[in-house]
């Protein structure tokens, strides 16, 4: 047991020297290492399928028990040129709102399975990603990527998420609702990446939501990240252009870790004109991650939104207590309360949020 | 700016945040099987917070100034054999699958119920229901909406399928939707045509398949093409005729814009491709 854990060990040191740049899974476990996304993940700007660092990562370092022959099996890959990989979240839920009765439920929240295939060693590969359940099958990303997602330019080509601040897993999370631009929320276009040392940047061009039935303009995507061991930067912006009218949108966050907790913060504010009237909105994130042990984390939110900075008195707030448990790899467990407060006259506004969740991940 | 504890005090504000306007009594009408109801209810305070502008969903906008327009007779862009709403038939309206979770139609909304918020009761998609049987009228306020709007240009809101969008199979129409109700008078078949390219064809050279134009008697915002027959797999686009752009207008006299025409005079309008599943 003792001289399998030291192997693992030794090949994740041995993998992580291999990787010119240091990064993550989720956002904090990337403030916490102080990784940038493409040393988890097999997509540069992050999320999804996890490559054999982040499959190993995820085995030995995340949970509280490492499992002996955990090593011996699984990597994702099923030949050398394809891997795949999955999540799959159920939960029970316990949602109240003022003078609303309250609703419990089991939901299959999502099983998704992921799959890149690799044409060409380091250079070519094609990527799915594709929502299995609940429901139909529904595609979320699907693209050709050429060139050094680790080193260098590359460009994608196809369906994909846009780059845009945090890549948090709450997609619900006011910075992704009021921007736009979330791991629900696809886009087709292409995609021109750069990474290089402690920096990571993206160019993309895609139709844009506003767009999508019309082809009446396009949404322009442009962010950079710089990365260092304990703190990151980072600056976003996009704009598109439709005949209902513009948008365009500016963010900023960071990470900054200390001792053991990971912090992220990130501001977003949108300009948008197709709304009627032409609105400018703003949305702000905090969040500090403390991992209490080794497969223990404590996620504190903090978020606040303006739907309208001409309206007064028209601010909501969302403040999030989550505990995740990690036992065994492969296995999470994820407890936690959030509440709203919005204008007292929207019951929506105003609701609580309990929440239990099973989280099987390969 | 984080550290306030708590959301806005909603002050001079209705219950969806916007300001009140003197006169309106400020709350929403109770919920019931009107459209104005629902969109003050249901579309506007839940839906809207994700489907609006320009980065709504599938672009379906369903805040009060476009709700009716993308909802009534327009196909759905995820089963475009269903209608979102279809006038006197809710269980064959693609929303009311959406809402109570059928498995053909992908994710059931408002998304993330129940887990971030909370589904819509099945006594709150009846009032849906109901108004989808009773023939899916629009409301007084839709109408003052189109009244107020009526000064800006007619112009093309969405296309189904998608501009450059491939689609597994023949649609059985596509779907323009307007943002003012169209002068029919001067609309047909003559108006506009589905063209099949050939791979390696020079442009302006493929093949013209016979369609039938109409407008949805449902709303006047919505037009059809029908091919006269099942569309076989591959490379299509969606011209309006030389001279026909003029024939598209609204019952204002506004005429549509479509851009720059090409040597022939005619404006294509969205292209898209037919594949085959195995």
């Amino acid at each position: 047991m003792i001289q399998r854990l030291t192997l693992a060990a030794l090949m994740l040191a041995i993998i992580a020297l291999l990787r010119t740049a240091p990064a993550e899974a989720e956002p904090y476990l990337a403030v916490m290492t102080g990784y940038k996304c493409n040393v988890c993940h097999v997509n540069p700007t992050g999320g999804g399928l996890r490559n054999e660092f982040g499959v190993t990562y995820a085995k030995v370092l995340l949970p509280a028990e490492t499992i002996d022959n955990a090593l011996d099996s699984w990597t994702g890959k099923i030949t050398d040129r394809l891997q795949v990989g999955g999540d799959l979240r159920t939960d029970w839920t316990r949602t109240t709102a003022p003078n609303s009765p309250s609703q419990q439920a089991f939901a299959l929240e999502q099983f998704r399975v992921y799959a890149n295939l690799t044409l060409i060693p380091d250079r070519l590969a094609i990527y799915v990603d594709e929502q299995i359940a609940p429901n139909g099958s529904q595609n979320e990303e699907a693209y050709v990527r050429y060139g050094s997602t680790t080193d260098g330019f590359y460009i994608k080509g196809g369906q994909f998420y846009l780059p845009f601040g945090w890549r948090l897993q709450d997609q619900t999370a006011f910075v992704r609702q009021v921007t736009g631009i979330s791991m629900v929320t696809p886009d087709k276009g292409v995609e021109l990446g750069w990474e290089r040392s402690s920096w990571s940047a993206q160019f993309d061009v895609t139709n844009g939501a506003a767009n999508a039935s019309t082809g009446s303009g396009y949404q322009i995507t442009t962010q950079v990240a710089y990365t260092q061991p304990i703190w990151r930067v980072g600056i976003a912006g996009s704009s598109e252009q439709s005949n209902i009218g513009d948008r365009r949108v500016g963010g900023l966050f960071a990470g900054l870790k200390t001792g053991p907790i990971a912090w992220l913060a990130e501001g977003d504010i949108v300009r948008d004109e197709s709304l009627p009237g032409g609105r400018t909105l703003a949305a702000a994130l905090l969040e500090g991650d403390w991992r209490v042990l080794k497969g223990h984390n404590l996620k504190l939110t903090a978020e606040y939104q303006d739907p309208d900075r001409r309206v007064s008195n028209d601010q909501q707030t969302r403040y999030s207590f989550v505990y995740e448990y990690t036992p065994l790899p492969g296995l999470q467990l994820r407890a936690g309360y959030r509440r709203y407060f919005g204008i007292p006259q929207n019951n929506g506004q105003n609701q609580q949020l309990i929440l239990m969740e099973l989280h099987g991940y390969f | 700016m984080l550290i306030a504890a708590c959301g806005g005090n909603g002050e001079g504000l209705d219950a969806n945040g916007r300001p009140l306007v003197p006169g309106d009594g400020g709350s929403p009408p109770p919920l019931s099987a009107d459209f104005d109801a629902i969109q003050a209810n249901i579309f506007t305070p839940i839906c809207s917070v994700c489907h609006v502008g320009g980065s709504a969903p599938m672009g379906l906008r369903l805040d009060a100034a476009n709700s009716f327009n993308l909802l009534v007779g327009v196909p759905s862009t995820e089963v475009p054999s269903l209608l979102r709403v279809k006038p006197g038939d809710p269980d064959n309206s693609y929303i009311i699958q959406k809402l109570e979770g059928h498995q053909a139609v992908g994710q059931q909304m408002p998304f993330g119920c129940p887990t971030t918020q909370p589904c819509l009761t099945t006594s709150t998609i009846a009032f849906i229901r109901q108004w989808i049987t009773n023939g899916a009228p629009p409301s007084a306020t839709a109408a003052t909406a189109a009244t107020v709007h009526a000064a800006a240009p007619l112009a093309i809101t969405s296309i189904v399928p998608d501009d450059v969008e491939p689609v597994s199979a023949s649609p059985p129409q596509i779907m323009i939707a307007f943002n003012h109700d169209l002068d029919v008078t001067q609309i047909d078949s003559r108006s506009m045509h589905i063209e099949r390219l050939d791979p390696g064809a020079p442009p302006m050279a493929g093949e013209i398949v016979p369609a039938r134009v109409t407008v949805s008697s449902a709303n006047l915002r919505a037009l059809m093409v029908w091919p006269s027959r099942p569309l076989s797999a591959g490379h299509y686009r969606l011209v309006i005729n030389a001279g026909s752009p003029s024939q598209f207008s609204d019952i204002a006299g506004h005429s549509l814009s479509v851009g720059v025409p090409n040597e022939l005079g005619e404006s294509v309008i969205s292209t898209f491709d037919i594949e085959v599943l195995p």
